[in-house]
């Protein structure tokens, strides 16, 4: 993975001092918190519910057993012994003192670590596939990509105040991971006649009106990146609406210019303003790509042998995947262990999965979107030896994937924006699906729970998306259905009145029963949904309720 | 208010004047605003008078190569310190406009901002006299290490 | 602040600009305890509207606000309550 250079060392020691003086200068009154707020926003600091929180970037979710084990670390020192995993390969730490932030900054810095631009109206972490440089069929590795656009984006002088927040993703594969097509500007790795370059995609965005993105090129040179993202990034910053915060995203711009305008605007932008020196010239590919390379995997013939234990059996199945290498796997962490609040780790197992990391993964971890681990680079013949170990740490869930993986934002428990609690939904439908037999015959289904109209935990492009509403101060729950963020990316569909608290588990259940009447060979919830529609549903939910 | 470039004070040539003002009260070193250049911009040129333009944020303003020509010095104000479009527009200004001029920031700005004030074409802002020190004092912590070029 | 505010009674609540802890206005101050809270009549709105923007002037608060109270004196709405409680799950297994 990516090493700091001397240069990238000094800007983030650089940023440290400089927001230890904002925050010096915050405490004696000489900023006020009008002035302060989007300084600290910068840094990844928000004011929740409770308490501060700080947001640490994860670029592109690719984390050191070093970094994983400092992150612990600051749980312990300055937190409440737990951190939580984002759906932009983020962590967040959910209880840091303004007065300590410095400290923890400096501390991250030790291990190449920032919370820069994890907030705020900049452009934001870059998140990636998870899978990247691991698994077959990719096109390249998106990775270097993620990193070049990284440094590109950070301090940069003309975008540190857009109308909103930026975020980009990169995909090297065709099956989509990194969920592209819900970002502001996502980019594809291609091949064309033997040439690789970039699909662009904009304007793609969830929150409170949610789009799928539109294809702005068909294919962009991999030189040309910057220049391209800065016509892009120019465009957006001078047009995008600043009178309103919820109509400020890109995707608004885009939706009332009309993506040929738009394109009109970006391609004038770019052919003017190009700079020779953004183009990215070979042997800097060269260079990115070198510090991606893979450790040395001797390829084995070792297979993926079952066990006399079954719940070994019943994980190997479901949490690994096979790794490009032979003799090699890819291991699944699940977050989502019954009881406990999805996507949290607290220190103890941080620690555990960093040295287990060590031991057998070559000290790499990463944060997938929807709120897991992956240890990238197992040999086989370990894949027992590990399962224990995540098992002695409790988490070696085997619902990768399934029902029970949901995706879930902080909700009202912890976020001063939500309308509406979603961890112990999370909780609820997590208990009440716990039988894996059960699971594995629902099979592949993405329920992701948001605990407002932001969608911070992406309920557009679930399977099954739950929204907390508040209705007349109670809790409500909006279930929609049919979303997807992969390559063939779908808003969900709304299926009608929304669901109390307690009725709402029933209501899953209903969709769950309708699903399995219907359910050919094969055929996964998406596939079903797809094929019998809404109305089916809307039917079965609500016909006899009313 | 003065005028600080880099970490010096500079004289402020400039003077504004209001809108009722007319072709009379414009000089050398007058600021004028957008509505005074529609109004007088052929008598400026015809007077071969180097003035000041004075732009907003949110002005929605087209500049060209042409009409730059009259300016010895372009100011741009933030309405609000968080409203970035100076930044793309200083940028434009330099770039595709190849204006080579005094170009300021005014208004509602940060001393947090100053080094991306720079690093986007500006090369003075326009502040309280009480809060140079910290203007400077931000300035001194930046050692120069960018990701982007120049 | 005072915009929009429903209800007859309310409690001042800010955070602790340094800790960010939640703190509420009691006659001996700001205190993390709601339990001794002041009950403030709407009439007396902006005269603790005054009392929080000093505090914030002198940088001791942040994101001061007024919580609603019910009829039985309590704390109102759900997201208060939180705010005032602290999560609703636990944090450890169950």
């Amino acid at each position: 993975m990516y090493k700091y250079s001397k240069t990238d060392k000094q800007i983030v020691k650089a940023r440290t001092k400089q927001f230890k003086n904002q925050v010096f200068r915050r405490i004696k009154g000489k900023l006020s918190e009008e002035e302060f707020k989007p300084l600290r926003l910068m840094n990844g600091l928000y004011l929740q519910l409770h308490a501060y929180m700080l947001r640490v970037a994860i670029p592109y979710g690719e984390l050191s057993s070093n970094q994983l084990k400092k992150l612990a670390e600051i749980a312990k020192k300055y937190d409440k012994g737990y951190g939580h995993f984002t759906t932009r390969q983020n962590i967040q730490f959910n209880w840091p003192k303004l007065t300590d932030v410095p400290e923890i900054l400096s501390e991250l810095a030790e291990v190449e670590m920032h919370a820069i631009q994890t907030s705020g109206n900049c452009i934001r972490n870059l998140s990636s596939d998870h899978l990247a440089g691991i698994i077959k069929n990719e096109v390249e590795d998106p990775r270097p990509w993620c990193e070049i656009i990284r440094k590109w984006s950070t301090f940069h002088p003309e975008f540190s105040f857009l109308p909103r927040k930026f975020k980009i993703a990169v995909t090297g594969c065709d099956e989509d991971r990194a969920a592209i097509k819900v970002h502001d500007i996502g980019l594809k790795l291609i091949n064309k006649n033997d040439r690789i370059g970039f699909e662009v995609y904009v304007g793609g965005g969830q929150g409170r009106s949610p789009y799928i993105a539109k294809k702005l090129r068909n294919f962009l040179k991999k030189g040309d990146l910057l220049n391209y993202l800065e016509a892009i990034l120019s465009t957006y910053n001078e047009l995008g609406r600043r009178d309103n915060i919820y109509k400020a995203r890109i995707k608004i711009l885009i939706n009332e210019l009309g993506i040929e305008k738009f394109k009109n605007k970006v391609e004038e932008k770019f052919k003017k303003f190009s700079n020779q020196e953004l183009i990215i010239k070979k042997e800097d590919i060269k260079k990115i790509f070198s510090y991606f390379q893979l450790p040395k995997l001797n390829k084995k013939k070792g297979i993926v042998k079952n066990n006399k234990d079954p719940k070994y059996n019943i994980w190997l199945k479901q949490n690994v995947i096979k790794h490009k290498i032979s003799g090699y796997s890819i291991v699944l962490i699940s977050l989502k262990p019954l009881g406990k609040p999805p996507g949290d780790a607290d220190a103890k197992q941080m620690k555990g999965i960093a040295k287990i990391s060590d031991e057998y993964s070559f000290g790499e971890i990463r944060v997938t979107h929807e709120q897991n681990l992956v240890l990238p680079h197992i040999e086989n013949k370990n894949l027992f030896l590990v399962w224990k170990k995540l098992r002695n740490l409790d988490i070696s869930t085997p619902n990768i994937g399934l029902i029970t993986d949901t995706i879930c934002c902080p909700g009202m428990d912890y976020c001063a924006l939500a309308t509406a609690r979603s961890i112990p939904i999370s909780q609820k439908i997590s208990n009440h699906f716990r039988n894996i037999e059960n699971q594995k015959k629902i099979g592949d289904l993405k329920i992701k729970i948001s605990g407002c109209i932001n969608a911070c935990g992406h309920h557009h492009v679930g399977n099954i998306g739950i929204l907390g509403l508040d209705k007349n101060g109670a809790e409500s729950y909006q279930i929609t259905l049919g979303g997807s963020s992969k390559n063939d990316a779908s808003i969900g569909q709304i299926v009608g009145p929304s669901f109390s608290e307690g009725n709402l588990l029933g209501a899953i259940e209903k969709i769950i029963n309708l699903y399995k009447k219907n359910k050919k060979k094969n055929e996964d919830f998406l596939s079903v949904f797809r094929r019998i529609g809404i109305s089916e549903f809307k039917k079965y939910l609500y016909d006899n309720t009313s | 208010m003065i005028i600080l470039h880099k970490r010096e004070t500079i004289e402020n040539k400039y003077s504004r004047i209001d809108d009722q003002s007319t072709i009379k009260d414009i000089d050398n070193y007058t600021l004028i605003n957008i509505y005074l250049l529609e109004k007088y911009r052929n008598e400026i040129v015809k007077k071969k008078l180097k003035v000041g333009l004075e732009l907003f944020s949110d002005d929605n303003f087209e500049l060209t190569e042409k009409n730059l020509s009259i300016f010895s010095m372009v100011q741009i104000n933030f309405k609000t310190f968080k409203d970035g479009r100076p930044f793309s527009f200083a940028k434009k200004l330099r770039k595709q406009l190849d204006f080579k001029n005094e170009i300021r920031a005014g208004g509602h700005i940060l001393p947090d901002q100053y080094i991306f004030l720079l690093r986007s074409g500006f090369d003075s802002v326009e502040i309280k006299k009480e809060d140079k020190d910290i203007w400077i004092e931000i300035l001194d912590m930046d050692d120069g290490l960018y990701y982007q070029p120049d | 602040m005072a915009k929009k505010l429903k209800g007859d009674f309310f409690f001042l609540t800010a955070n602790d600009l340094q800790t960010g802890a939640v703190l509420f206005f009691t006659k001996k101050g700001w205190l993390c305890e709601s339990s001794d809270a002041i009950k403030i009549p709407r009439e007396r709105i902006e005269h603790y509207e005054k009392i929080a923007r000093k505090y914030e002037d002198d940088c001791r608060i942040i994101s001061p606000f007024f919580v609603e109270l019910d009829e039985s004196g309590g704390i109102k709405s759900l997201r208060d309550k939180i705010r005032n409680k602290g999560i609703t799950f636990k944090l450890k297994n169950v």
